[in-house]
């Protein structure tokens, strides 16, 4: 979630790519940039790649 | 653990929260409050971790930790003052949808801040393009009302009149909306009040101790649960017919369902694309569907608090009908959409624990809302009329008839009332025959409520599912019957749907339409799907239904093998 500057609105909802929960300013620590997406963690990012993998294999 | 103390004042807590709720309901304006019960009441630790709630309405208890988390990101907790009351509806940060405003108080004791007492209640009007806050036809979240993200209503007990100004100008019922908010802050305060007592009685210490024990015990709880059922990856798809501006057009709710040793993983990666109408569930929908579905499957005598939450994890894409983007709408998707993702999800789960879940259930709450400006008294009235349906046979009983859908939990509004408060009669309301999927275990009943217009105008709008989409049975149970809205214009001897008489995209999701003095509207439930062969079910039942009429002797012989007369 990017805040404005003066903190009055949201100019951008930025959502972990793999669970879609809010990722906040203050979580950015936290937060994996992988191939362009957003993800809120390294399990996120694991999870996303074996589901690829384990949908590509079927 | 001392499991005395933590029974008790589990117990206690609960009951705050109970109490919480009867307050809402008895000191409400609105029908959808103090008849249907559509409110839940709980209370957090300062974290904002649920550690009470009341069973009212599941759809909220499983958004309570979403939204309370998702609010503490945004406000300055160290500036909070006793008194202080936030409100927020916001389906982009932890919501629901815009209806449901959520109050939350925080509980300071001796100057320090010890938790939070929550309300949340679906308001009847919020404003927007239509009255009663169901457009069918929205396509971005401002035709939906008034969004209110985390704001002070009471600053140190004070109001704040410029947020009450915003609001009540943004309303089509002012003076209902203002009782409803009012109902809504004094279950908060009430909630506040007992649990600074529960601190006084026990001590903070002791409080705080059991409080994470009891967290703890309902972890551990839900954990042996997830433990005994089999490991494995469980799949299931249901669709959503229609979003109400695209025709023709379905849309799918993927779900598939990891079961890792005491954790459960629900992945919906590869359900549809967010909607352009107003079908889509917010990321807080869509978690507590997933709670949901759990909740239903294990042992209800958990405590329901956020340590029986934390082994569910949830992933929900977003952009996507199971997790919505801004500006996209979402007010149907925590009545319609959540129901077909808690079914899919049960739906998965017959795979593993076919005892456990049921067919499917009619999965609306048909949402018919309306409103107008009453003749006799000049004041504008709006109205979110819920109807109920029937639920799915399970493997050991027939479905429940005639029950809302099972996010909700909520009551009709009964005839009398209704007819009291709004300008409509009720001409017949009345259980459908062989709307219930055949089975050894039938599915239940839905109904259908024929009104006759009494106002010169009344303006309508719905937001239903399931015209077209059947209830799916299990394990060889069938089908059971579709809703319908139709209309029969004044003097007119046919009935016609919303497309053929106001040229609506869908029969189901539509907005504006203007039923006038003497016009018709007859509002059809879906019932459940079967469960088991029909072949199988009990001659006994067989016959009672016959006698009863829930089933014809036409269904009887062609679904059951009846072979009486």
């Amino acid at each position: 979630m990017k805040f404005s500057e003066n903190g009055l609105y949201i100019e951008r909802y930025i959502k972990c790519s793999n669970c879609g929960v809010l990722i906040y300013e203050q979580d950015a620590p936290q937060k994996v940039k992988v191939e362009g997406k957003e993800f809120c963690s390294d399990w996120c990012v694991k999870w996303s790649a074996e589901r690829q993998q384990r949908r590509a294999s079927k | 653990m001392d499991m005395v103390a933590m029974s008790i004042l589990d117990s206690t807590m609960v009951s705050i929260c109970r109490e919480m709720g009867i307050t809402l309901q008895k000191t409400s304006y609105s029908t959808i409050f103090n008849e249907a019960l559509d409110f839940t009441c709980g209370l957090a630790d300062k974290q904002g971790n649920l550690i009470a709630v009341a069973d009212f309405c599941p759809a909220m208890i499983g958004g309570i930790p979403l939204l309370v988390k998702s609010c503490l990101k945004e406000i300055d907790v160290a500036s909070l003052k006793e008194g202080d009351i936030i409100l927020h509806n916001d389906p982009y940060r932890g919501g629901l949808h815009t209806p449901e405003h959520t109050f939350f108080k925080p509980i300071f004791f001796r100057g320090e801040l010890q938790g939070w007492s929550i309300a949340i209640g679906h308001i009847a009007e919020v404003g927007g393009m239509a009255p009663g806050g169901f457009p069918g036809e929205a396509t971005e979240i401002f035709h939906e009302g008034l969004r209110v993200p985390p704001v002070k209503i009471k600053s140190a007990g004070v109001d704040n009149n410029d947020i009450w100004k915003l609001l009540l100008a943004n309303v089509r019922t002012p003076r209902t909306n203002y009782g409803d908010l009012r109902a809504l802050i004094a279950a908060v305060d009430l909630g506040e009040h007992q649990m600074i007592d529960v601190l006084e009685k026990y001590g903070v210490s002791d409080v705080q101790q059991i409080i994470g024990d009891l967290l703890d015990y309902a972890e551990r709880r839900m954990k042996a649960e997830i433990d005994a059922i089999p490991d494995g990856i469980y799949s299931f798809e249901d669709s959503v017919e229609s979003d109400g501006v695209t025709p023709d057009k379905t849309y799918r709710i993927a779900v598939e369902v990891h079961v890792r040793g005491d954790q459960i993983i629900i992945d919906y990666t590869g359900s549809s694309p967010q909607a352009r109408g107003p079908i889509n569930a917010t990321l807080g929908v869509s978690t507590s569907a997933a709670y949901n579905a759990v909740l239903h499957m294990t042992d209800p005598s958990i405590p329901r608090n956020s340590g029986c939450f934390r082994p569910i994890k949830v992933l929900a894409p977003p952009g996507t009908i199971v997790n919505v983007d801004f500006p996209a709408p979402s007010v149907g998707g925590n009545t319609e959409t959540h129901p077909r993702i808690t079914g899919a999800i049960l739906g998965a789960m017959a795979n593993a624990v076919p005892n456990r879940v049921m067919a499917a259930e009619g999965a609306t709450h048909c949402n018919f809302v309306f409103g107008g400006v009453d003749a006799a008294s000049g004041e504008y009235f709006a109205c979110y009329d819920l109807e109920t349906v029937g639920w799915g046979g399970r493997a050991f009983a027939d479905g429940n008839d005639a029950v809302d859908s099972i996010n909700g939990n909520c009551r009709t509004t009964p005839v009398e009332v209704f007819e009291t408060r709004f300008p409509w009669r009720v001409e017949r309301l009345a259980l459908d025959t062989d709307s219930g999927g055949a089975g050894e275990f039938r599915g239940g009943l839905g109904y259908t409520k024929e009104m006759l217009c009494l106002n010169e105008t009344i303006t309508v709008s719905q937001m239903t599912d399931r015209h077209f989409t059947k209830p799916w049975g299990l394990d060889g149970g069938l089908e059971g019957g579709c809703g319908a809205t139709l209309v029969q214009k004044k003097g007119a001897s046919d009935w016609q749907t919303m497309c053929e008489a106001y040229g609506k995209i869908s029969t189901s999701r539509y907005s504006n339409v203007d039923i006038r003095e003497g016009d018709r509207v007859k509002l059809t439930t879906p019932g459940g799907g079967g469960f088991g062969s029909p072949q199988k079910r009990a001659p006994e039942s067989l016959e009672r239904d016959l006698r009863d009429g829930y089933i014809s002797l036409e269904s009887a012989r062609s679904n059951y093998g009846y072979t009486g007369s």
